[in-house]
């Protein structure tokens, strides 16, 4: 009997041992499938997956496989709170991969802190969200403005300028920045006004805009509708100025057409990014996804180059231990469809950036690109 | 002139979007919380009349058609077997907005969708230049206000419905046979909702969830109003300037309040509104 149970108990440690072994590595992705990402949320779950895809594919990363742990967030403070708690402490993921609107990440990340897990942000954003276990791939203000009011500035001759947004914490950072910015390079700025985020009726702004005689426009929106009902409503007002769009994707300014035609926009990544990895990538979308592919941005492609990110972290860390895994995240480099990225620079990334004009046709063509922009002291404690 | 035209096209606006709303609650004394949804409706209609590449102008018949069709289903299922509780009727629209955005949800996906402008580009007079599609809106609405001062007037229906406002149990006992002007008049009203959504479409982006934004104000200017199509007009006018005024000289956020808070306040101090004695 004795020696049964000696045998039972051996049998089930070894069992147990080999069961942790194949444990896959599991990754939360919070993510706006309802509420106001929800235009752009299947872009970004498609470009993990296929991410994932491909890792799994050439053997996981240190012989586990990666496994995809979706939640809705509802794009908001609310819904992000019951997600990341889900992830968190339910799932029980090794990190958290991510794009957000801030009100959502804002409410995770206390959770973030509590659960000890490495947090990827894949959004571009206002700037300056410190946290030790917190990591950005994506723009902050100091590298995606300054390409457009310089353009505006210099080649458009533009003295003028006139702020529109949403109100919230998003379309507020950007604009206060664009305004310190603007004033350096000697222009002014002569008016800055805000509607609420599900607001529609720009109206009495663009009245406004009319009467302030600005030469030139900059908006940034929340992102989806307001950028359409403001682009209409400027169009119909007859406002032809140089106009600056801070928060508008590829895809939403391809299906805008020909009222998008001329606006300038500014991102670290554009499907038209002539390299090797970009087109691969976009052979790999379509391939995998056919014609159920979304256009890949912005949003979506850090998403992808994070969890490459995340995999180098791990093995060079040996493990996916919270402690060591933060450690690693800063040095190490992934070459993506949007160029060699490591989140070097107090948790954030140098990035190359392109300015874009819309055609007539909705395509985006390359103004103008800048490399290896300086995301700024983001970060200064960490 | 810019802030004339602009308080004229918000009003303009506001009198469309709320003028369905209006005709449902004077006659059968409910306000169709789902009222959001039919504008929805209406906006992918002119979607898919753009996406059949039909002429743009032909969404319009259509979604007062579609409107109206689905608006006699509801009453016919939903509204009349409530018809002794109001309350319930009430909540019972609200539910189906909920379901009918969900439906368009499932069929044409959460994106924002395009159609292309009825009008388009600004004209030139007067010294000012303005959203020619904005003006449109202005006549559109006067087109809609008359129609309806006819409908009331001059027609059998419209004197029905009007013996129904005034107190429909002694309507019924003098013969008129309510439960079809009940029904005419809300299929009129979901009719037009619809109509408003085509309307609505090139201002404004076209998703699921559009309509819901404008439920709050039509449903505040139509408490306002009562039960008369003029007193209507009247608190768009006014309520539409304020909003506009307020956006200019304070701020965009707190003018999009202004409806709200005006009403609410209106109301307190005239429990009537604008309505006549």
């Amino acid at each position: 009997m004795k020696h049964r149970i000696i045998a039972l108990a051996l049998a089930s440690t070894a069992f147990a041992t080999v069961a942790y072994a194949e444990d896959p590595i599991k990754i939360g992705v919070p993510v706006g499938l309802s509420g106001a990402n929800s235009v752009v949320a299947p872009s970004v779950v498609q470009a993990a997956e296929l991410a994932v895809e491909e890792i799994n594919a050439n053997g996981g990363v240190l012989g586990r496989q990666l496994q995809l742990e979706i939640a809705d967030d509802a794009s908001g403070a609310a819904g992000a709170q019951k997600a990341f708690d889900a992830l968190v402490f339910q799932k029980e993921v090794n990190v958290v991969i991510s794009m957000e609107t801030s009100a959502a990440r804002n409410a995770g990340l206390p959770i973030i802190s509590k659960g000890d897990v490495p947090y990827i942000y894949t959004s571009f954003y206002e700037g300056k969200s410190c946290n030790t276990n917190l990591f950005v791939n994506a723009w902050v203000p100091e590298q995606q403005v300054p390409p457009v009011v310089d353009n505006f500035v210099n080649k458009q001759g533009a003295k003028k300028f006139f702020l529109i947004g949403s109100d919230y914490s998003f379309g507020r950072g950007m604009l206060t920045f664009a305004k310190d910015y603007i004033t350096k390079t000697g222009a002014e700025v002569v008016g800055e006004d805000y509607l609420p985020m599900d607001g529609s009726d720009w109206t009495a702004i663009i009245s406004k805009v009319k009467s302030s005689g600005a030469d030139a426009i900059i908006t940034s929106t929340a992102g989806g509708a307001p950028n359409v009902t403001l682009t209409k409503q400027l169009r119909s007002a007859g406002i032809n100025v140089p106009y600056g769009n801070l928060a508008v994707d590829e895809g939403t300014a391809k299906s805008m057409g020909a009222e998008a035609k001329d606006i300038f926009l500014s991102a670290s990544y554009v499907t038209g990014i002539d390299s090797a990895e970009n087109k691969s990538f976009l052979t790999a979308m379509e391939e995998k996804f056919g014609k159920d592919m979304r256009t890949p941005n912005d949003l979506s492609v850090p998403q992808y180059e994070a969890i490459y990110l995340y995999k180098a972290a791990v093995e060079k860390a040996g493990s996916t231990d919270t402690a060591g895994v933060v450690e690693a995240l800063p040095s190490v480099s992934f070459k993506g469809p949007r160029g060699e990225i490591s989140m070097s620079k107090q948790h954030h990334a140098p990035l190359t950036m392109y300015l874009g004009q819309v055609k007539d046709d909705g395509s985006v063509a390359v103004v103008d690109s800048f490399k290896d922009v300086d995301p700024g002291d983001q970060c200064p404690n960490l | 002139m810019t802030l004339i035209l602009d308080i004229l096209s918000t009003a303009a606006i506001l009198f469309i979007v709320s003028a369905g709303l209006l005709a449902i609650f004077g006659v059968l004394k409910i306000i169709n919380f789902a009222h959001g949804a039919w504008l929805t409706i209406g906006a992918y209609c002119a979607v898919v009349v753009a996406g059949l590449g039909i002429n743009p102008w032909c969404a319009l018949p259509l979604a007062f058609v579609v409107g109206a069709a689905l608006g006699g289903l509801t009453e016919h299922f939903i509204v009349r077997p409530l018809y002794r509780r109001p309350l319930d009727a009430i909540l019972a629209t609200w539910g189906l907005g909920i379901v009918i955005g969900q439906l368009i949800t499932l069929w044409f996906g959460r994106d924002v969708q395009f159609t292309p402008a009825l009008l388009a580009g600004a004209v030139t007079a007067f010294d000012v230049t303005y959203s020619l599609y904005r003006l449109f809106a202005i006549v559109a609405a006067l087109i809609l206000g008359l129609g309806f001062a006819f409908l009331l007037d001059g027609t059998r229906l419209g004197l029905s419905a009007r013996a129904v406002i005034m107190n429909e149990t002694l309507a019924r006992a003098l013969g008129i046979d309510t439960e079809k002007v009940r029904l005419a008049t809300f299929m009129s009203g979901t009719g037009l909702a619809a109509l408003a959504g085509v309307l609505l479409a090139p201002l404004t982006s076209v998703d699921p969830n559009m309509g819901v934004a404008w439920l709050t104000g039509a449903f505040m200017l139509v408490m306002v109003a009562g039960s008369s199509f003029g007193a209507l007009a009247a608190a768009c006018l006014v309520f539409g300037a304020a909003q506009v005024l307020i956006s200019i000289y304070f701020s965009p956020v707190v003018g999009g309040m202004a409806v709200a808070v005006l009403c609410a306040v209106t109301l307190r101090i005239r429990p009537k509104g604008f309505a006549r004695a």
